[in-house]
C-alpha cells in the first residue's frame, strides 16, 4: 500500500513537471469550453428565434439548459478523454522499461499489482482534475441562470450521472492505456495502439453499417459512446457501468500480467 | 549468505548461464569476472529476481528468490548496469522514492537518505536534478540508493564503469569498506579491479563458472613458483588470460 502511494505521487510529481498534464488539461478545458460557447450560442438562438417558427413555442417547452447545453458539452467532453488518455497512460510502464528504472521497481519488494495500482491512480487523478475543469462549465451556467429563471438553470442530478460517465470512461481508457503502455517498447507504440483500440470502441457502432441486426447489437455493445449515452440523460443503468468497470478490469489485469511478465523477458 | 545450485539461464536462442554452482559467505566481497558477454550481468539480475532462472535455486540470506521473491529483495541493495534513477527527480527525492519502494519506516528515511549520502560523497548534490549530474555522481548515486536500508547483501554491476580514475579509487575503497558489515557480489571485466577490492574472486567464460577461488589461491594454482603482489597486474591479467580462452 505504502509502495503503491509512493509510486503514485511519483507519478504526479512527473506529470505536473514535465508538460504532459498540462497539455491535456489545458487541451480538455479549451475545447470544453468551445463547445460551451456554441452549445450555449445555439440555445440562445432557438429561445430567442422559437416564436419565428412553426410549432416553435411547443418546441421551447420540451428543451432545457441542461439537455441542449450540458449533455451536448459532456458528450464532446467523451470524445476529448478518449484521444487525450493515451498521451497521459504512454509512459506509465514504457518509459521505466526504456530508460532501466523498472530495474529499480523489480529487484524492489514490491509488487507488479502494486506498481500497476500506483501507476492508475495517479492517472485517475488527472482524469478528475480535468472532470473539475468541465464540471465548471455548467456551474457556471447554474449561477448566471439562476436569476433569470428562477429555478435552478441546471439539474445537477444528470450533470452528476453525466460526470460519473465520463469518469467511468476516461478510467477505462486509462486502463486500456496502461495496459498497453506496459506491453509496448516505447511510450509512443503504446500511445499509438491504444488510440486505435478507443476510438475503435468509441466509433465500434459505424463498422457495421449495412450488415445484420446481430453485428449491430454486438457493435452497440462494444461501443463505449452508445455506453455513455444514457449517462448524459440521466440515467445510471447497471449494465453500462459494468461495461465500464468490466474494461478497467480487463485494462488492469493485463497490465499487471505485462508488468509480471516483463521480469520474464 | 549467497547460495547458488546448479543455476542455468537460457534465452530463446542462447544459454546465457550454465549450471552456476558457488555460495558466499557473510561479509566476504567477491568479485565476478569475465570478459565482455560471459553472462556477468545475466547472473546478477538472476540473483536480484529481475530474470527468472530457467532451472536452479538461488538463496539469499536463507531465502529463495523465486519462491520468497519479496524476503530475498528485501535484504539485497542492487546497482544495475545502467543506475535505474529518475531524470525529473533530485536526488534526494530520488533517494526517499527507493527508500519508499523498499518499505523503510517512515520516520527513519530522511537520516538513511543522509547517512547513505554521507558513505557515498553526494551529499553536496542532494537537492540536483539527477538529470544534471555526471557520470560520476549518477554511479554514486546509484551505489547509494543500493546501500539504502543496509541491506546484508549487495550486488553491484560494474560499479567502477565510466568513472575517472580518482572517482575508481574512491567507489574502490567505499566498496572495501562495505565488506564485513554487507555482503558484497561486484562484477567487472577487469581483474586488477577484482584484485583491488575483493578477497575472492569467481571467473565466468561463456556462461560457465571456470573457477572460484581466493585471490591468494587463483595465483598459486596458476601460477605455480611465481612471486606475485596484488599490485602486479600483469600477472593477473596472464591468469585471466589462461581462464577465459579455451585450451
Amino acid at each position: 500500500m505504502r509502495a503503491t502511494l509512493a509510486i503514485a505521487r511519483k507519478e504526479l510529481s512527473v506529470y505536473f513537471t514535465t508538460p504532459v498534464a498540462w497539455v491535456v488539461l489545458v487541451v480538455v478545458a479549451f475545447f470544453s469550453a468551445q463547445v460551451f460557447a456554441g452549445a450555449l450560442d445555439g440555445f440562445r438562438l432557438l429561445t430567442t428565434r422559437a416564436g419565428e417558427i412553426p410549432g416553435g413555442a411547443a418546441l421551447l417547452e420540451r428543451v432545457n439548459l441542461t439537455d441542449a447545453v450540458v449533455a451536448r458539452l459532456l458528450g464532446s467532453v467523451g470524445l476529448f478523454l478518449l484521444v487525450t488518455s493515451p498521451f497521459l497512460s504512454m509512459r506509465l510502464v514504457a518509459e521505466e522499461r526504456r530508460t532501466g528504472t523498472f530495474e529499480l521497481l523489480m529487484t524492489s519488494p514490491v509488487r507488479p499489482a502494486e506498481i500497476v495500482a500506483g501507476k492508475y491512480l495517479a492517472s485517475l487523478v488527472v482524469l478528475v482534475a480535468a472532470l473539475a475543469l468541465v464540471a465548471l462549465l455548467p456551474a457556471a451556467l447554474s449561477v448566471a441562470g439562476r436569476g433569470a429563471q428562477g429555478g435552478g438553470a441546471v439539474e445537477w442530478r444528470t450533470v452528476a450521472a453525466g460526470l460519473l460517465g465520463l469518469f467511468l470512461l476516461g478510467a477505462a481508457a486509462l486502463a486500456v492505456g496502461l495496459a498497453f503502455s506496459a506491453l509496448s517498447a516505447t511510450p509512443v507504440v503504446a500511445a499509438l495502439l491504444s488510440l486505435l483500440v478507443l476510438l475503435g470502441l468509441w466509433l465500434a457502432g459505424l463498422f457495421t453499417v449495412g450488415s445484420g441486426s446481430a453485428a449491430r447489437n454486438l457493435a452497440a455493445g462494444l461501443s463505449a459512446s452508445e455506453h455513455l449515452a444514457p449517462f448524459l440523460q440521466g440515467r445510471i443503468a447497471l449494465a453500462d457501468v459494468l461495461y465500464y468497470l468490466s474494461l478497467c478490469a480487463l485494462g488492469l489485469f493485463v497490465a499487471e500480467r505485462a508488468v509480471e511478465g516483463r521480469r520474464w523477458g | 549468505m549467497i547460495e547458488v545450485s546448479g543455476l542455468t539461464k537460457r534465452f530463446r536462442d542462447r544459454t546465457a548461464v550454465l549450471d552456476l554452482t558457488f555460495s558466499i559467505g557473510r561479509g566476504e566481497v567477491v568479485g565476478l569476472l569475465g570478459p565482455n558477454g560471459a553472462g556477468k550481468t545475466t547472473t546478477l539480475r538472476l540473483l536480484t529476481g529481475f530474470l527468472p532462472a530457467t532451472s536452479g535455486s538461488i538463496r539469499i540470506a536463507g531465502f529463495d528468490v523465486f519462491e520468497q521473491p519479496m524476503e530475498a529483495r528485501r535484504r539485497i541493495g542492487y546497482l544495475p548496469e545502467v543506475p535505474p534513477l529518475y531524470e525529473a527527480m533530485t536526488v534526494r527525492g530520488q533517494l526517499r522514492f527507493a527508500s519508499e519502494l523498499k518499505g523503510l519506516p517512515r520516520r527513519l528515511v530522511p537520516g538513511e537518505v543522509e547517512r547513505v549520502a554521507g558513505l557515498t560523497g553526494v551529499d553536496g548534490v542532494l537537492d540536483r536534478l539527477t538529470s544534471n549530474l555526471s557520470k560520476g555522481f549518477r554511479q554514486r548515486v546509484g551505489i547509494a540508493q543500493a546501500l539504502l536500508g543496509d541491506p546484508d547483501v549487495l550486488i553491484l554491476d560494474e560499479p567502477t564503469v565510466g568513472l575517472d580514475p580518482i572517482q575508481i579509487r574512491e567507489v574502490r575503497d567505499l566498496v572495501r569498506s562495505l565488506g564485513g558489515r554487507h555482503t558484497v557480489l561486484l562484477s567487472s571485466h577487469l581483474l586488477p579491479e577484482v584484485a583491488m577490492t575483493c578477497t575472492k574472486a569467481i571467473v565466468l567464460n561463456a556462461g560457465r563458472l571456470v573457477d572460484f577461488d581466493t585471490l591468494d589461491g587463483l595465483i598459486a594454482r596458476h601460477l605455480p613458483g611465481r612471486k606475485v603482489t596484488l599490485d602486479d597486474i600483469a600477472f593477473l591479467e596472464e591468469i585471466f588470460g589462461k581462464l577465459v580462452t579455451p585450451a
